[in-house]
This record gives C-alpha cells, structure tokens and sequence, in this order.
C-alpha cells in the first residue's frame, strides 16, 4: 500500500548520479546483483517466517480439541504428530529441509498436505488477483494517459478525484458497499449479482455454464479489486507521463509540428508505460494485501481466505506457508521488474 | 467489460430461475463459520465434518429426536448381561455399502477395534468405548461387547462405521493424513443414506448423491450441497435470490430480518450448548500440588463466589447480548437433555437480587470498607477483579461488561480484558486470571462434560481448577452406573454440588440461527423436539426425511408435533430491501465531495499553467 | 533607510551562528506555510483534519463517554436515525454518532503514534544506510530492502496475532511494518546532502560523524520526513481499520475500524444499517483523503521534482 511516488530504486539511483559516481554496470553484472539480492531476500524471509510463528500464542492441541481430546496422553500424542514439541532449532533444520523439498507441513486442522492446500487456494486467488491487476492496468493507463495529456480539463479533475478518493478508502469497505449496493440490490432494482462464493452450489464448475457462472460470481470482487488497484496506477501513469511531457525532446518533437497525438502515442507514452508497468510489478505486496481482505469479504476460498482462517487456531504451518508463497511471489516479481527496468533504462544500474 | 458481465449475467439469470426443475431435487445449504476440517472421521474434529460423515456412514446406536437418548441405527437390538459387563448387538441385515459390498458385524468389529487400539483413531471417539476390552464380531448380525467395568455411557454407539475392506489398506500411520475424499470420480464408500461425490478438507463445496439403497428408505432429495460462505450477508443473500435453500448460523439480528421475508421461514434453534463466566477456584501444580497462577484470594471462597450469582442479571444478559435468542443458563447439563438436567428449586436458584448479594458477601466477610470497596474478610483490600472476554466473541465481551458495572454494584472492582481465545487458554493453564467467559458444547452423554469438573482434569480440561471430593465420587459412581435412574439422580446432584460451590456461573443456553425456504422445502423436525435446531443435529433426520415444498403435503408425523410445513410461494420484489439506496446516496455524496474540491484544484492550476506558456 | 540597513547588520553580527541557522530555518518555515496556503487541495485537506481533530479533542464536550458503555445503552437495537440519534443505534442500542466522535480519538492516536514510531525507525536507519558508506551502511540497506519485499498485511496479520490485541500492540504492529519506505527515502535524500560542499568543508574542519549528521545532514531531510509522514499517517489510519475488520483490533476500545467491524457481524447489511456502516467509513476514506492531500502539497513544495509535474 504505498503511496504512489516515484520507486525507490529510481529515486536512488538518481540520488547517487547526482553525487557523481555513477558506478555504472554492465547488465549482466547487473543481472547477477539483483539475482543474489533477491536469494538473501528470500532467506531474510524463511527466517523472519520461521521465527514469527514459532512465538504464535496458544496450543493447538487444546485449541483445537476443546471437548474432544480428553487425556493428557492424547494431547501429547497430538503434539507428537504435529512436532510441536522439538527443540527450535530442530524444528528450523527441518522447516529448511521441508521447504526446499516442497514440503511445508501437515495443516494441523486440516490434515492434509499444506502444499495440497495451497495448491487448490491458488487458482482462485490467481484469477482475482490476476484478472483485477489487468483490468486495472489497462483501464487506469488509459484513465491516467487521457488525464496527464489534458492536465486539468473536466476529465482529468474527475479522474484524479475519483483516485484520490478510492486511494483513501479501505478496499474491503469498498465491498460491502458493493454488495449492499449490487448484491442486496435497493430501490427497485433487485440485487443483481451473487455475494460470495466462486460458482453456484449446483453448478458443473469445468462445463461452459460453469465457466460463465465462475465469471458471474467474480463480477463483485473483481470490481472492487480493480477500483482498489485502479486508483493507485492511475495516479502513477499520469505522473509518470506528466514526467515525460516536461521533457524537452518532446517539445522538440511539438515545435517540428508533429501532431499531438503522434507525440503522445510514440514518445511520450511509450516512455511514460516503462516506470507504470514496473512500479505496478513492484507494487505487488500492496496487490496481495487486497486479496487478503477482499477474498473475505466475498468468501472466495483462495490464499487470502485460507490465512485468514489459519489465525484463530492458530494452524502455524498454513500461515507459513501462504505468507511464504506470499513473500516469494513479492520478490520474484520485484526481481523482474528490476531486471526489465535496468536492461531498459541503464541509468538504474548503478 | 461489459460484454464480460452481460455475457456472465445470463447463466447467472438462469440459475435464479427454474433452473432446478430439471427433475433432480437438489437441498443446497450454506454453512457458515469453521469449515470442514477432514472427511476422515479418525482425524476431523469440527462441527461440520461430523455432518459430512453423518450423510456418509452410519452408526450401530444413533440419537432420538425427541431427547437425543439412544436409538437403534444398524443395531436393531440389543441386550446386556446382569453385571453389565458383556453387551451384545444385533446388526442389521441387508445393509450395503455404495460398493455393493455387504456391510456385516465384521465391519462394525474392525471399527471398534480400530477406535480401540489405533492412536489417531482414539482422539475423537475412545470416550464412547470406555472400558470395553474386546470387540468381537461371532457372526455377521453379531457384535460382542466385553467390558472390564460396567459402562453407563452404552448402548449409546455414535462412532460412523467404515468399511473394513477400503479401510484395511489405510494403515496406522497414513490414517492421520488419509484424506477419504472422492477420488477419480469414485464417491466415498459408505453405507449411510448420501454419498460425497465431490469435497475435500477446507473446500468450499461438498455435493452429496442419495443412496438409493438406504435401509431406511431412500431420502426425498437427489441431492444435498454444502456451500460454506465466510460472511452471513453472502449467504443470506444467496438464500434470498434462491441460490441456496437453506442458511445454517446466522446471528439473532438477521434470523429477525428474515422472519419478515416471503418464502423464508427462520428460528433461533436451542443448541445443547451452555455459555458460563467461569472463576479459578484455585489453580495448582498437578504433580506437586502447589497452587500456581495468581488468582485473587477472594475467588477460592465458594461463598464469594456464589454471592456473586445473584449480582447476574440473566434476563438481561439474554436480552441485551443476545438479542433474546437463549436461555438464562443454570447448570452445564443444558435442559434439552430432560433425563439428566436438574432445575434448582426456587428456594436455591440464584436470582439477580443485588442486595441479597450483599447480604451473602456480607455474611461471608466481605464487608465494606470506608472507601465504599469491599475487603476481604481479614480487611485487605479485595483489589480488582479481573474479567477475561475474549476478542474474538462480542457476546462474551458483553457479559463481561455487564458483569463489571453489577460488580462496582456491590462495591467490588473489575476490569475487562480481551485476549485471544488461543490466549486465554495458555493464561488459563498457568492460572493468571480470576474469571473469563466461555462456553461448552455438550454431548447427549453427559459424562465428558461432568468430567471437566473432576480434580484429575486439573491442568487439562478442567478450565477453573475445580477440585471437590464428594463431586468426583459421585462421578465414578455415575460413570459406572448401568441403573439409569440412578445415574440420573447421581448426575443431578453432581450439578446441585456445582451450582453451590459456583465454579461456573451458567449464563446462557444458546441457539443457532436458521433459516429455510420453505417454498422450496418443508417437513424439517427440531432436535431437540420442539425448540432445537433443524440441521447439524445428533444424526441425519432432516437430510432423510424433507421433501420439495410441493410434495410436503404429507409429512410422517411419526415424530410428533413442532413440524415446520410450510408451503409459502415467494413473491418476487417483495424480498429486496431498500438498503442499497442510502449506500449509493453515501457514496455519491462522498464521490461529488471529491470532484468538488479537485474540479477547483486543477482549475486553479490550469490557470497558472497557462499564464506560465 | 542607511540607518535601519546599518541596525539590521549590527544585529545579525551579535547573533550567533546557530541563532543565524535558526532564523534561516524558520525563515524557509515561512516559506513553505505561504506556498501551502497557495494550495487549495492541501488547504481543504488540511481543514478536514482540523475539523477532525477539534472532534477528537472535544469528544467529552460532545458527547458523554457514558456512551459507550453497552451496560448503559438504552437506545433502540439498530434503530434508524431519529432526531434522538442523528446518526442511528448499533446492535447494542448506542448512539453511532457518540461512536464515531469517540472512534475518532483513537483512531487519530494510532494512526499518530503508530506514524511516530515508524518515522523514528525508518528515519534513523535511512540515515545511517545513507550516511555510512562502509558495511554499516550496507546491511541497513539490505535490512531495509528485505522488509520491503515482505508483504505488508500478512506480516501486519503475524505480528498482531503474536504480540495480541492491545491498542499499543497495534500501533508497534503498524509501526514496524511500515518504516521501509520511509528509510529508503531519508536513505536517497542523506546521499545526494552528504556531497554537498557544506559537509565537505565541516569534515575538513574535523566535525565528529555525529556533529555532520545532527547538525547538517538531519535538518536537511526533516522537510522531507515531514511531507512523508502525513502520507504514512494516512496509511497507518487505513492499516489499523483493516486490522480491526480482520479482527486483529482492540475490542475494548472503539475505533472507526472496530465500529465497522461490529456492524458487519451485525449483519448490518442483510438488516440494512446503512447508519451503521457508512459514517465510519466516509470518516476513515475523509481522514486518510487530507492526509494524502497535504502530504502530495508538502511534497510539491519540498521536492522540486515534483513542482514540476502535477
């Protein structure tokens, strides 16, 4: 959830080329930094996640049990099973050993395989997430384009406005607005689309009915993700393009008398669509956290839903392994647009 | 965009329509709260997974509906020698799993026995084979019960039973992970009235097929479909648009609404559940007997604590906190159970009476001091209580508030806290507290709940330390007791003791809201009859015997009365409420807000632009 | 007029040099107050929060705390705006407008505190990963990177489920999660200072590194800090909703996220509350709105950058 301001690796970038050395690399040197940056990324994180959970209050073995379990041998014979009683450091040999083999652990409620888990979670989240970030790419370059391109005119005021606001807004708030609004329906329109859920109960989820029905129950959420997005991207592409406009090889394209819309479309916004897209990647921590509380609101079973679920248990190896998947997916996207942002623009390769 | 939705909204429009009437009868119900936590009956412990198994497999004892005592299921009979310590049953014949094998009393021995000596099996269903040695099965409509003790909790039997042949193959170590879901298109094996053919552990849909076998007649829907939503507004949308029938857990507020709403019947049904504010009556080291923990001295005295029963106001507890749904608790044998539950007589039930309240703490020593505050009988000051809700229940949060402002009442000081219910039990094991609320979920047996109670689940389950001599005698007794009225005076005056020495204060028996389209289904029975809940009952009734709304014009009335038989067709547009109005209004408001200051904002700066060019 | 020329010379020599930077500072104070007073959208902005604030700071004139007692409450349940109450009853019969003056105190504070926290350690980090070139420099920047990748809610969900539901608790939570950003910031900023000549010519004088950094490199990125932490308020306001929705709050207290909590699992939509659960809203998307709006006007200002651009 970062505000939308010029990304970090630019700004510093630009700060050490203003103190004149700009050590400038090759890419393949460039490649290989960012490449290792990200694996020491990735070990900070197996640390920090195996730590955090392991000081996660409760046991679960009461928890979980309360009015089943009945014997202390039974609850020891849980934690057994589970590992909860090793040693830590034990317990971190092993966390590391499981999760380069794939394994992350038996879900302490489910009793299944938190790869298996996470596996059918994924697909939902995916096409939430992966639909709505499109979505709201597309639609907020276009909005930002037109906006920064006739800055200040009727558009542009609504456009930015409207950002600004959704920016302000809890996205997840956002959806309860769209339900009561959409879903319950009001006036005399009645409520035109499902709540919750990702497919009608009765409905064959792999036929074409069952397809459409998928999209039908995604109208509600997708909306919402795309507004949350939308607003954030919006706001970055009319910067970045407002950047552009003030250059001066535009206004040297201008004064050779190309059209407007020739400048716009083959300067300005190509170069403008760079920094968009890859802050956008960079952006993808703040993407997830809008899963999180969107999958709730709307009860689509993916990632978002499963972690949330996790807390109350609390299910350790189902935390850690969302945030996990969560933290990975961050850094690999964080490791590709920087790749394609140093191999574009060399001045980041510092 | 908008090619997507309209092309989305139409399949979407289909099913709001006839779309069920394609001669399949399928009951769709939507769950809410903790999901399935595993089809596998050795492993799962939550409240849904025991209705996934209940459709799935079938008891050799099961539950009546009227008061949930033992009634036949596979066994069909059976009988118990003298001293109680040989039971011997009578299976069923002609019983079939959805394989088409045979189920025989052999399938019901290599259950039991795996319950017996498996360590993962033991967890969830040991308790029901209390002291039952051998398990044996001399010919196929036999079981053979050997005990070294005489059982009070049998004939009841209510463990699911499996198919020794698919079973056989799962061994003691892979049965903890042993998922039992549908597999390749294969439903699960079983021999109760429905087969899961699609649904795995934390799923979000389980679709069950009826089994046309059943011995109990093959059930009136085709289908049954669990749909588990995170949020109530979801789900009670989707029961008003008709994509579910059937909305299982909403809160009192909501059952309210929909009262009022054509085609929707709704009820708060009695669950056997008690909510309590509980007390450490002194928290010690099990092994070495020394007290730990940092309870306040005045909780130790049953006398202070019995006082404090009459500063609870339980009526309005039940009115305020729970909007009217429950029951102004007494004991933790909830009354649905009527064999087992003992009312205390007017003369000992405490009642909200500050000032006798006063009078019972007065009399004890726990008189006022200059400051107004009550001191302990020595004159120490008494200090502040302190009260534990937890943050993840507003109703225990609730109780609590009210307790404290009765408290400062009597002149006694409280303060409300909220940890985690995670936390609460770490805080409850090492006994740093003085009172919290919770609640339990009590069997048709009560022994394990009365067990709770005993020194020997001190450290355990017990959850207020409680440690009284004459209670844990009459509990063995009880727990071996095959005379039935005796138990059930031996179990009534283990309450009487507790509600003396008020370990708990009971505050409330709960519900479970509920609601039904009873325009698209009718004849559900309440377990219990009349009062309790239609579905997630003690067995599978309902899911046997509802029929479509138009077919419901003969229920069997063998159950008795207290039937829901309604047959209201829905109106359309007379189900969507308003609401959505003042939200679009809002957000228009707060939208023009925006533009407003924005429109002058980058007016204002166009200008200087432009003077600038 | 030679006269006053000559009084005002004679003046600034007895002032000394550090009375000289301070009226230099505040001078450029001035500045930027009269450049914001320019700005309409970052003047509206800024009178939402005083509006906001003068609530908070008022709430026991406004309203009796008495008010948020449920023991106390004797409202209808769920009732609708009446001329008794503006605003509607909750689920427990009490005024939603005494709720909302209250939610915003707390609200405000953690939003505030949980800003402070996060601005001492993104601040303090930057500056040593910026003004340090050796290893100590190094690994505060990797440090701040790593917690940059870390996705921010379910590290925030981890944190408040360990450290429990206190309100201070949620102000750490937010606090720790949040101070990337800021680091990476103060970090650019310390880097293109640290080359000026100023500091050049202070270290050749043999100013210690504490001397360069308190008194050169620090109050040259305040502004910045400054323009920063009004855009971390608001996420920290935003942060603190969502962890209440999540149930991750404290109960105890009522917050404009807590109220919205509680009227979802009223099921204040199904029973359409609209009272219920739009104010706390419109207040959060209102309060997070002129944070964010005077931020961007105190980063146009501070950032010649951006004067450029919007």
């Amino acid at each position: 959830m970062s505000v939308p301001a010029a990304d970090p690796g630019l700004a510093e970038a630009e700060a050490e080329a203003e103190a004149g050395q700009p050590r400038r690399r090759g890419y393949a040197s460039y490649v290989g930094f960012k490449v290792l940056g990200s694996i020491g990324s990735f070990f900070f994180m197996l640390v920090v996640n195996f730590f955090l959970f392991r000081v996660l209050p409760g046991d679960p073995a009461r928890t979980l049990g309360r009015g089943r379990l009945s014997t202390p041998a039974q609850v020891e014979a849980f934690n057994k099973t589970y590992g909860l009683g090793e040693s830590i450091p034990r317990q971190f040999l092993t966390f590391l050993h499981n999760t380069f083999t794939g394994q992350l652990g038996i879900s302490v409620e489910y009793h299944t395989p938190v790869s298996t888990l996470i596996r059918h979670a994924l697909w939902p989240t995916l096409l939430l997430v992966g639909s709505s970030t499109i979505l709201a790419t597309l639609i907020g370059v276009y909005l930002g384009i037109r906006g920064a391109w006739r800055r200040g005119g009727l558009f542009d005021r609504i456009t930015t406005g409207t950002s600004l606001t959704l920016y302000a807004m809890p996205e997840w708030w956002l959806g309860l607005l769209l339900i009561a609004a959409l879903g319950v329906g009001f006036w005399f329109i009645p409520g035109l689309f499902p709540t919750g859920g990702l497919h009608s109960p009765d409905v064959n989820p792999n036929s074409l009915h069952g397809v459409l029905d998928t999209m039908w129950h995604l109208a509600l959420p997708v909306t919402t993700l795309t507004l949350a997005y939308l607003a954030d991207f919006s706001l970055i592409m009319r910067s970045s393009l407002l950047d552009e406009l003030g250059e001066d090889y535009l206004q040297t394209a201008r004064a050779k008398g190309l059209r407007d819309i020739q400048v716009r479309n083959r300067h300005a916004v190509r170069n403008a669509m760079l920094p968009t897209t890859t802050i956008i990647a960079l952006n993808i921590g703040f993407v997830v956290g809008g899963a999180i509380t969107v999958e709730t609101v709307f009860s689509i079973p993916g990632l978002g839903l499963l972690a949330t679920n996790a807390i109350g248990v609390p299910d350790f190896w189902v935390l850690q392994g969302t945030f996990l998947v969560a933290s990975a997916g961050v850094i690999v996207a964080n490791l590709f647009a920087n790749l394609i942002y140093g191999w574009i623009d060399p001045r980041v390769r510092t | 965009m908008v090619g997507l939705v309209l092309a989305s909204l139409a399949p979407g429009l289909a099913v709001n329509g006839p779309a069920s009437a394609k001669s399949k009868v399928v009951f769709k119900v939507a769950m809410l709260g903790e999901g399935v936590d595993s089809l596998n009956p050795f492993v799962g412990i939550q409240s849904p997974s025991y209705e996934m198994w209940g459709l799935t497999y079938d008891y050799l004892v099961g539950y009546s509906m009227t008061d949930m005592s033992p009634a036949p299921a596979l066994a069909t009979k059976w009988t118990t020698s003298p001293d109680g310590k040989t039971w011997t049953f009578t299976v069923r014949k002609g019983v079939k799993f959805s394989d088409g094998v045979p189920l025989t009393a052999k399938d019901v021995a290599y259950t039991f026995n795996r319950v017996l000596h498996g360590k993962t099996e033991q967890a969830s269903w040991i308790s029901y084979l209390n002291g039952v040695t051998d398990i044996t099965a001399p010919n196929p409509t036999t079981v053979v019960l050997k005990l070294k003790q005489p059982s009070a909790t049998l004939p009841l039997l209510p463990i699911p039973i499996v198919p020794e042949h698919v079973w056989k193959n799962v061994s003691e170590s892979d049965v903890k992970t042993y998922s039992a879901a549908p597999s390749n298109g294969q439903p699960v094996v079983g021999e109760g009235p429905f087969r899961l053919v699609e649904g795995t552990a934390n799923g979000d849909t389980f679709k069950f097929e009826a089994n046309p076998d059943y011995w109990g007649g093959r059930p009136h829907v085709d289908e049954v479909i669990f749909q588990f939503y995170k949020n109530d507004d979801a789900a009670i949308q989707a029961m008003i648009k008709g994509e579910v029938d059937f909305v299982e857990g909403i809160t009192a507020l909501e059952v309210k609404h929909l009262q009022g709403q054509a085609g929707v019947t709704a009820h708060n049904g009695n669950s056997p559940a008690f909510e309590e504010i509980a007390f450490n009556t002194g928290s010690v080291d099990t092994k070495t007997g020394k007290p730990i923990g940092d309870p306040n001295p005045a909780m130790l005295d049953p006398k202070f604590r019995h006082a404090l029963g009459y500063a609870v106001n339980l009526p309005q507890l039940i009115q305020k906190v729970y909007q009217g749904a429950g029951l102004p608790g007494t004991t933790i044998v909830p009354p649905s159970y009527k064999a087992y539950h003992w009312e205390p007589p007017a003369g000992q039930k405490m009642t909200f009476n500050l000032a006798k309240a006063g009078q019972l703490l007065d009399a004890a020593g726990y008189k006022k001091g200059s400051d107004g505050l009550r001191t302990m009988p020595d004159g120490k000051p008494i200090g502040t209580l302190r009260l534990d809700g937890r943050s993840d229940s507003p109703t225990a949060l609730k109780t609590m508030d009210y307790f404290k402002s009765w408290l400062s009442q009597l002149g006694i000081k409280a303060q409300v806290s909220a940890p985690s219910s995670n936390q609460l039990t770490d805080i409850i094991l090492k006994g740093n507290f003085d009172a919290f609320a919770w609640g339990w979920y009590v069997e048709p047996d009560p022994d394990s709940m009365l067990s709770y109670m005993t020194c020997g689940q001190r450290g355990n389950w017990s959850d207020s330390w409680f440690c009284n001599k004459q209670y844990d005698a009459l509990y063995h007794e009880q727990h071996v007791q095959i005379d039935q009225a005796k138990r059930e005076a031996e179990v009534k005056k283990m309450q009487q003791i507790l509600y003396q020495q008020s370990p708990y204060l009971v505050t409330a028996y709960d519900t479970i809201g509920e609601a039904v389209r009873s325009d698209h289904f009718a004849c559900f029975v309440p377990q219990p009859n009349p009062g309790g809940v239609w579905i997630e009952q003690y067995g599978v009734y309902n899911y046997t015997h509802i029929k479509p709304a138009s077919q419901a014009g003969n229920c069997e009335s063998a159950t008795g009365g207290g039937q829901l038989k309604e047959a209201v067709t829905a109106t359309k547009g007379g189900s969507s409420s308003s609401i959505g109005l003042p939200f679009i209004i809002g957000g228009a408001v707060l939208l023009a807000a925006a533009l407003a200051v924005f429109g002058g904002r980058q007016l204002r700066r166009r200008a200087t632009v432009g003077d600038r060019e | 007029m030679t006269q006053t020329a000559y009084a005002v010379n004679a003046v600034s020599a007895r002032l000394s040099a550090r009375q000289l930077t301070r009226r230099r500072r505040l001078a450029a104070w001035k500045r930027v107050a009269k450049q914001f007073r320019q700005r309409r959208s970052g003047m509206l902005g800024l009178g939402i929060l005083v509006f906001f604030v003068v609530v908070a700071l008022a709430a026991p004139l406004l309203a009796s705390s008495s008010g948020l007692d449920v023991t106390k409450a004797n409202g209808p349940v769920l009732g609708p705006p009446s001329s008794k109450y503006w605003l509607g009853t909750d689920d427990n019969g009490r005024s939603v407008l005494t709720l909302l003056i209250w939610g915003a105190r707390i609200s405000l504070f953690v939003g505030l505190v949980a800003t402070l926290v996060s601005m001492v350690i993104g601040t303090v980090l930057g500056l040593v990963s910026g003004y340090f070139a050796g290893w100590v420099g190094r690994v505060t920047f990797r440090l701040t990177e790593w917690f940059l990748v870390i996705p921010f809610l379910p590290l925030a969900i981890v944190l408040a489920s360990v450290l429990g539901r206190g309100l201070f608790n949620i102000v750490i939570v937010i606090g720790v999660t949040s101070w990337p950003g800021t680091a990476l910031l103060i970090r650019s900023q310390t880097l293109s200072i640290k080359e000026r000549a100023y500091i050049d010519r202070a270290r050749a004088i043999g100013a210690g590194r504490w001397h360069q950094m308190s008194k050169h490199v620090l109050p040259n990125v305040m502004p910045m800090v400054f323009a920063n932490t009004t855009l971390t308020v608001a996420i920290a306001i935003l942060s603190e909703t969502t962890l209440s929705f999540l149930g991750l709050g404290d109960p105890t207290r009522t917050s404009w996220g807590t109220i919205i909590d509680g009227a979802y699992h009223a099921g204040a939509i199904t029973t359409g509350c609209w009272w219920f659960i739009l104010p706390p809203g419109v207040c959060v998307v209102l309060v997070v709105l002129a944070f964010t709006l005077i931020g961007q006007a105190l980063e146009e200002i501070l950032n010649p950058r951006l004067r450029a651009r919007r």
